[in-house]
């Protein structure tokens, strides 16, 4: 699916004392299958944005299309459409409504119109991808669920459905580290095989570098800049403009670049960052 | 006011020469509505001291929230006491005076709202101190400002960004200025500039005014700020000393779920790569120094 974005603005509450415009005059274009990094200071307008994609909220001005038909409308065309965009929202809680962790999962599936053994096989499969034990969560009413296994049971309900388009919205706030990684490894494999479409907003540039080939920076609800997550994730006065830091590892290299390595500075992730310092200092006989 | 002067005022107001914060064999069990029950917390002992900065990191489900729950009688023992500040929470009468000393900031932040916009909810818990209207006004709006939420004041706290609710809930907390503040992951959705700004604003806190801070985070760079670190493994502390001392189990961290420090990471696989590098390297200007 295409999902354009024209000219788009959006403002709360308007004619109001509390008005807000969270965006304005934003342009985008998504293709079928392209992985996007979402990145912006917070009040930035991103969660605003996945919402408009979701067709959960009416442009104030502009337009988003999914195949050419408005996200929001009312008819059976934009209905089919919304339904293959999975949302997961920033706060699992808006988002859980079932009484047990099985028939969360299974929700989405059942609306799908699966039958049960679909359904089942659906469930199973997204409580592993996102670590959480079946047997264990079988009779546990979600809005008692810890903060991380919320978010988890959140994700597993959104995956169950296998929406050819996802959106996840701070997907790895509240993830312990290794629930972080494995979760970003399982949802990039299903994107491989899939060719789903992966928005990704995060503040944690780690998450981007890993699953975002481009990535869009909103700054004040306008695009600061949409490029090559490998550009724009090692472009220092950029980032730093916008409140956010280089990553660690970028941090580093143009650290010792300054004192005189020759390392390369774009390198985005810890064992990239490590590799690149490792060849300059044998390549130098480890003289540096 | 130096740390130690604030300690020691702090220490003539309160009630003898006990810890803090003392858990005795604190255990917990949450009681399942089909029977059946979790034992999020088996057998906890820990003393925390006054003006003391400590982390608590640990896998989800570990019980974290269930412990820092426990620190201002949200929640009470299965079995096993709290005391704070000399004050059992067990006791009915004491939970008011507990309350007083410990601020909390939970996980969710709009688990937390209580009034219809952003400067009543953060003005809350100083109006329940009795502070004359000038000192009361004077702590919200630099609350507001420290967490840059000053052109929000007059916002309902529902329409708000995510990020904008966490810094809400830090503000509350600031402004009330407790003896104790314990923070439930309350970065986890702010950009790195707010982070940055609330880190550096306990630090101040429990430096220049002896704050006691306990701040849980699945960030193990935000844990590096910390004097001393805890880690919760499913119900039990495993580990308690500082950050250096905790990391350096490189390979435990990693069986509990848990990560390093990007640059400890970063160090870890120079040296596979057959660089010779000092340990204890917690921050990326430490390691870069360390190259140079
Ligand atoms: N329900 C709402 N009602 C009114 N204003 C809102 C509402 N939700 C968000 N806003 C405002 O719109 C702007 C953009 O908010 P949005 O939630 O899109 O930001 P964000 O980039 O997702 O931020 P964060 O990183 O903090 O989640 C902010 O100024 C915010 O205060
Ligand atoms: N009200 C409840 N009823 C039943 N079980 C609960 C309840 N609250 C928490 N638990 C369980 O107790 C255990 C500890 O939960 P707790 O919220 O303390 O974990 P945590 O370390 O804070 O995790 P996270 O990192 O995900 O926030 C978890 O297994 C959780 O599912
Ligand atoms: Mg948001
Ligand atoms: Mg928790």
């Amino acid at each position: 699916m295409l999902i354009s974005v024209e000219g788009l603005g959006y403002t709360y509450a308007p004619s109001t004392p509390l008005a807000r415009t969270a965006l304005r005059g934003v342009d985008l274009e998504i293709r079928q299958g392209e992985r996007v990094g979402i990145l912006g200071p917070t009040g930035s307008g991103k969660s605003t944005l996945a919402q408009l994609i979701a067709g959960l909220l009416r442009p104030t001005s502009g337009h988003v299309l999914l195949d050419g038909v408005a996200a929001h409308a009312r008819t059976a065309d934009a209905r089919l459409r919304r339904l293959k965009v999975g949302m997961a929202f920033q706060y699992p809680e808006h988002q859980i409504f079932e009484q047990t962790v099985p028939r969360e999962v299974a929700f989405g599936p059942r609306n799908l119109g699966l039958n049960d053994a679909e359904v089942e096989a659906r469930v199973a499969w997204a409580l592993d991808i996102v670590g959480l034990d079946p047997v264990e969560m079988a009779d546990r009413v979600p809005l008692t669920l810890s903060g991380g296994e919320m978010r988890r049971l959140a994700l597993a309900g959104i995956l169950a459905m296998r929406p050819p388009v996802l959106i996840l919205d701070e997907p790895t706030a509240n993830l312990d580290p290794r629930g972080r990684q494995e979760l970003l490894t399982r949802v990039l494999t299903w994107q491989a095989e899939t060719e789903l479409t992966l928005i990704v907003i995060s503040h944690n540039l780690d998450d981007l570098a890993r699953l975002a080939e481009r990535v869009v920076l909103l700054v004040a609800g306008q695009v600061a800049a949409d490029g090559p997550a490998r550009e724009v994730l090692s472009d220092r006065p950029l980032l730093e403009d916008a409140s956010f830091d280089v990553p660690p590892p970028v941090a580093l290299l143009q650290a010792l670049r300054q004192s005189g390595w020759a390392v390369a500075t774009n390198r985005l992730l810890a064992e990239e960052a490590a590799t690149e310092i490792a060849q300059v200092w044998s390549s130098t006989g480890g003289m540096v | 006011m130096s740390k130690k002067q604030a300690l020691g005022n702090q220490a003539l107001e309160s009630q003898g020469a006990r810890p803090f914060i003392e858990l005795r064999a604190l255990t917990h069990a949450y009681a399942l509505e089909g029977g059946g029950e979790v034992r999020a917390l088996q057998g906890i002992d820990l003393t925390i001291e006054r003006g003391e900065f400590v982390a608590l990191v640990g896998p989800n489900g570990s019980g974290k929230s269930t412990l820092v729950r426990h620190l201002n009688g949200l929640l009470l023992p299965t079995s096993g006491q709290v005391w704070v500040d000399g004050l059992l929470t067990a006791h009915p009468s004491s939970l008011w005076k507990i309350r007083e000393r410990v601020g909390m900031v939970f996980q969710n932040p709009e688990n937390q709202f209580v009034a219809s916009t952003v400067e009543e909810d953060v003005a809350f818990g100083p109006e329940n101190l009795g502070l004359p209207p000038d000192e009361l006004r004077r702590r919200v709006d630099d609350a507001l400002k420290l967490v840059g939420l000053t052109e929000y004041a007059t916002h309902p706290p529902h329409m708000l960004s995510g990020g904008q609710k966490q810094r809400t809930a830090i503000a509350g907390a600031l402004a009330t200025r407790p003896a104790c503040i314990i923070l439930d992951e309350p970065t986890s959705m702010l950009d790195p500039l707010g982070r940055r700004r609330t880190l550096e604003t306990l630090r101040s806190l429990n430096q220049d005014q002896g704050i006691t801070i306990l701040l849980v985070t699945q960030s193990m760079d935000e844990a590096t700020a910390a004097e001393r670190m805890l880690v919760m493994v499913r119900g039990r502390v495993v580990s308690d000393g500082t950050p250096a001392e905790v990391f350096g189990q490189g390979q435990r961290l990693r069986e509990w779920g848990l990560g390093l420090p990007s640059a400890l990471e970063i160090a870890d696989r120079l040296r596979e790569r057959g660089l010779n590098l000092p340990a204890g390297l917690l921050t990326v200007e430490q390691l870069a120094s360390a190259l140079c």
